[in-house]
């Protein structure tokens, strides 16, 4: 029997990767320290060190954050300097392998394979600039952490989250103009969906957000303006986004453990959201209200 | 419009790459479209050349060419596509955002529109995370995109933010394509426009255009079509064309010349498209108060 999309024509699958939420975000930095420093303040905890590089996985809820500090051995990757810079997604999918292959049909770049014996070879894609999108697939019984990383012993290896923190999207700048390439690489690659202007969430008005094919994560596109229209290209990712049903409550609590918030006439807490101030030479996340019941925006 | 809009492409210019560089720079352009040998031909490495493209204070009009792309399955298709990779790399190095992809000559690739449509989208989609456009050109000698209005189709066909059309000027002429053409095509969609003239008042045959095409081609104003191509540039306007324009003069005489002099004739002929073809498009600034003036 002929394939059916031979004779008629089948719309792919809103969700052709069958993306489910984020496994890890990753950040590299040669001075892993400070940052575990400033991760600890923002409730996660280290739980596991990678069995053969310098990589450090921090987690607080469903949350993981891996820290890595080892040198790079990949062209078009982040080299480890000492401000830290989001150098990874990782994407929890159906099926990474078949995820992987769709994206190099569609013409993504791949990284070539680095995993020692016996550890986890995840398949991986150049993303925004130096950055890099992984796909994983063990997510349920057992992950990627229980096979490469050891845990550190006496550690609850599961600490809960802050106010239910949980994330909630990636802030992405873009070079003037590139809004509609970088919505056409997510929209093909992953299925992601540009969502309507007046749907905001938090405090950050500014951008074009894309909503992923799993309703639990956003991405958003930020063009350049003002005089740095004029720079040189620059595009990374530039901040995570952390969801919580309560921004006050979550807000109080870091305040506490000494995270300072940006306060000025345009960006202030508010029951909608929280920015807080740059450290370690641009570290940022945001706080964004969201009920992860009912969050998602639905067409 | 103005005298930047144009550029010169560094094939146009015999020497070293750093003296065409320069010859460009001192005649007063400032950008070059660079050709991926003029790189790799480099005779001390193809980074002490990607450091004299960026040491030369020219932009890069964008980098030449990639041929023979769409089209092929299996083993081929991956040859390309590495092809392909190289030459984005090497276009990125060199701070270029655009690179030219000239419609495939060869009898192997498929003629499909659908499946030349979904490799330029592959294409495309290579260069999109460097920030690249690909600028598709129709050739003659291809057997399914000979001319721009056909670039055009494949273009919206594959349908990427990043992928456009280039236009040769000479292939225009040559052919002796109807100038209200230009209207079917979106202005936007056009990343790339090459100009040159030629010496020969008609083209007859495909000898003739081959040879034309590849030896005696000269600079806008010097050839016997200055007129065509003067009404060709004033379409472009009318229809909304803002992007770059290169001169694409392959003139085996001229790399026999000092590339300073071929240069000059490179700037006399952006002088006369700027100043007496385009004038009409330039507001004057003094009639314009004078306009204002006037009781009406």
């Amino acid at each position: 029997m002929s394939n059916v999309t031979d004779r008629e024509s089948v719309p792919e699958s809103p969700n052709p990767i069958g993306m489910d939420g984020i496994e890890f975000i990753e950040f590299t930095t040669s001075k892993p320290q400070a940052l575990g420093g400033v991760l600890e303040r923002m409730g996660f905890r280290p739980v596991a060190r990678h069995r053969s590089r310098e990589v450090e996985l921090y987690r607080q809820g469903t949350m993981n954050v891996v820290v890595n500090s080892q040198p790079t051995d990949i062209p078009r990757t982040v080299v480890p300097v000492e401000r830290p810079i989001i150098s990874a997604i990782a994407l929890r999918v159906r099926d990474a392998d078949a995820a992987f292959r769709r994206a190099l049909d569609l013409g993504a770049w791949e990284i070539p394979p680095r995993a020692q014996a016996l550890e986890l070879n995840i398949p991986g894609i150049h993303g925004v600039g130096e950055s890099l999108i992984y796909f994983v697939d063990r997510y349920d019984e057992f992950s990627i952490f229980d096979i490469d990383f050891r845990a550190i012993p006496g550690v609850d290896p599961n600490p809960p989250a802050i106010a239910d923190l949980n994330f909630f999207g990636i802030v992405q700048y873009v070079g003037l103009e590139r809004t509609d390439d970088w919505t056409e690489f997510y929209v093909q690659l992953f299925g992601f969906t540009p969502i309507p202007d007046d749907v905001r969430f938090g405090i950050m008005p500014k951008g074009l957000l894309l909503q992923s094919p799993c309703r639990k994560f956003f991405l958003q596109l930020i063009e350049p303006d003002g005089a740095a229209q004029y720079a040189p290209m620059e595009e990374h990712l530039q901040r995570i986004g952390f969801g919580t049903p309560d921004v006050l409550a979550a807000t109080a609590e870091f305040e506490k453990r000494g995270i300072e918030f940006v306060s000025t006439d345009k960006v202030h807490t508010s029951e909608r959201g929280a920015l807080t101030k740059a450290v370690l030479g641009g570290v940022m996340f945001e706080l964004v209200h969201a009920d992860p019941n009912s969050r998602m925006w639905r067409p | 419009m103005n005298f930047n809009d144009f550029g010169i492409d560094s094939a146009s210019l015999a020497g070293s790459l750093e003296n065409r560089l320069q010859a460009a720079r001192k005649a007063g352009f400032s950008h070059v479209m660079i050709s991926a040998a003029d790189i790799v031909g480099h005779p001390v490495s193809t980074s002490a050349g990607v450091d004299a493209i960026l040491k030369s204070g020219l932009r890069v009009t964008g980098l030449e060419a990639l041929r023979d792309f769409e089209g092929l399955t299996g083993k081929m298709h991956e040859y390309k596509v590495d092809v392909a990779k190289s030459m984005l790399t090497l276009c990125h190095r060199i701070g270029g955002r655009l690179l030219l992809t000239e419609a495939s000559a060869s009898v192997h690739a498929m003629v499909d529109p659908d499946k030349i449509a979904a490799d330029l989208r592959k294409l495309a989609f290579l260069a999109l995370p460097m920030g690249i456009r690909i600028a598709f050109k129709g050739l003659s000698t291809s057997r399914t995109v000979k001319n721009f209005a056909q670039a055009s189709e494949v273009v919206a066909l594959a349908n990427c933010p990043n992928l456009g059309v280039a236009i040769d000027a000479f292939d225009v002429i040559s052919a002796e394509v109807p100038l209200d053409d230009l209207e079917t095509v979106f202005a936007q969609q056009i990343y790339l426009v090459q100009l040159s003239d030629f010496m020969l008042q008609e083209v007859r045959s495909s000898e003739d255009e081959v040879s034309s095409a590849s030896h005696f081609r000269v600079f806008p104003g010097e050839g016997a079509h200055s007129d065509q191509l003067s009404k060709f540039v004033l379409k472009l306007e009318e229809i909304g064309y803002f992007g770059d324009y290169s001169f694409d003069v392959y003139n085996s005489d001229y790399l026999q010349m000092p590339s300073e002099a071929i240069a000059l004739r490179a700037r006399r002929a952006a002088d006369w498209l700027g100043e007496t073809v385009l004038r009409r498009t330039l507001p004057v600034p003094n009639m314009e108060r004078l306009r204002a003036l006037r009781p009406c």
